[in-house]
């Protein structure tokens, strides 16, 4: 719930999807000096400790005073060990176009263990969502456009040579650094941010 | 064969000089990119606390740097040479341990999004390993043989 409220305030100065994404999976300023792209899989457990335990630092530090944007992509890992990991993007991307994205996110990383066992994705997506949007979102999720979107993310991610998730990319002008595993050890990203917004 | 034979003389000088080349780039991969990306691949070894990882990855760039200049150029040998050799020992330790354990992780060798560990970068590091012992070897027995 905290790092909803802290993804909706730093959503606030989303103007625009210049970062050729969904604006609800945008979080801060688009024009920060800094984006880091954010690849994951909704079923992978080391994807929901950055979730759960580093995002909402890095948004209360870096996105909320404007120095960075965030922007999530969809990186279902095909192995059989994720068998809804897919489903959990589409559906996610398929909230994002009502603007729930963050509150899905939130509440697939959170009950993680409990979907993947049973399998009950729309129950937990349906979970924080209204009524009317339930309706709009559950056949969204199996829409063309939005499936192409999750595609999409996975091939960019694959052409930016990732194969593990969570896998974080930080921008600054035209370099790129990717960062996964120890990488995104909370005082190892924060440390690579303060020095690129030197 | 002797030391003081041309051909001899010319395989250790070339063996020193691209030890010392293989170095150089390797240091200036992770030079070339903020430090804390080397930080995450020796992090991902799980054998250092953090404390130590940050200053590790500022330094050890600069030492392999100048290691390599040092072997390049030809000044104090057989100092550089032995520094490598112990270098490139910890490091392939580090990445048998890493391999055996079935570590799913870039070695770190040549920038922080280098290979992954496989049985393809053990036989390279092995490689430079064996060169490295070679190199020091020779300079060690060049001495002697001025003595």
């Amino acid at each position: 719930m905290k790092l909803v409220a802290l993804a909706l305030a730093a959503s606030l100065p989303v103007l625009a999807a210049s970062l050729d994404a969904d604006k609800s999976k945008i979080m801060g300023n688009p024009d920060a000096p800094v984006t880091i792209e954010i690849y994951s899989d909704f079923e992978c457990p080391a994807c929901r400790n950055f979730h759960m335990e580093t995002l909402p630092q890095l948004v209360k530090d870096y996105v909320v005073p404007g120095k960075v944007c965030i922007v999530s992509r969809e990186f279902p890992l095909a192995i059989v060990e994720h068998k809804y990991s897919r489903e959990a993007a589409n559906y996610a991307t398929a909230a994002a176009r009502v603007g729930k994205y963050p509150a899905v996110a939130d509440a697939l990383f959170k009950t993680q263990a409990s979907w993947a066992a049973s399998g009950k994705v729309w129950e937990t997506v349906a979970s924080v969502l209204t009524a009317a949007e339930q309706k709009k979102v559950q056949p969204l999720a199996k829409d063309p456009g939005v499936m192409s979107e999750v595609q999409a993310d996975v091939a960019r991610g694959q052409a930016a040579g990732i194969n593990r998730t969570p896998t974080a990319i930080v921008k600054r002008g035209s370099k790129q650094y990717p960062l996964s595993d120890y990488g995104l050890k909370y005082d190892l990203l924060s440390s690579l941010l303060n020095d690129l917004l030197k | 064969m002797t030391f003081s034979s041309r051909t001899w003389r010319a395989v250790a000088l070339v063996s020193r000089i691209a030890l010392g080349a293989v170095f150089a780039y390797a240091a200036w991969l992770k030079l070339r990119v903020p430090w804390q990306l080397f930080a995450g691949a020796i992090g991902n070894y799980k054998v250092l606390p953090y404390w130590a990882v940050a200053p590790l990855a500022r330094t050890l760039p600069w030492v392999e740097l100048l290691l390599g200049a040092l072997l390049i150029v030809g000044r104090w040998v057989r100092t550089a040479a032995t520094a490598v050799s112990l270098l490139l020992a910890g490091f392939f330790t580090l990445m048998v341990w890493a391999y055996a354990r079935h570590m799913d992780i870039s070695c770190g060798c040549f920038g922080p999004n280098g290979d992954a560990i496989s049985w393809r970068t053990l036989l390279r590091d092995g490689s430079l390993l064996a060169l490295s012992l070679a190199v020091t070897w020779i300079s060690y027995a060049r001495r002697r043989k001025a003595a």
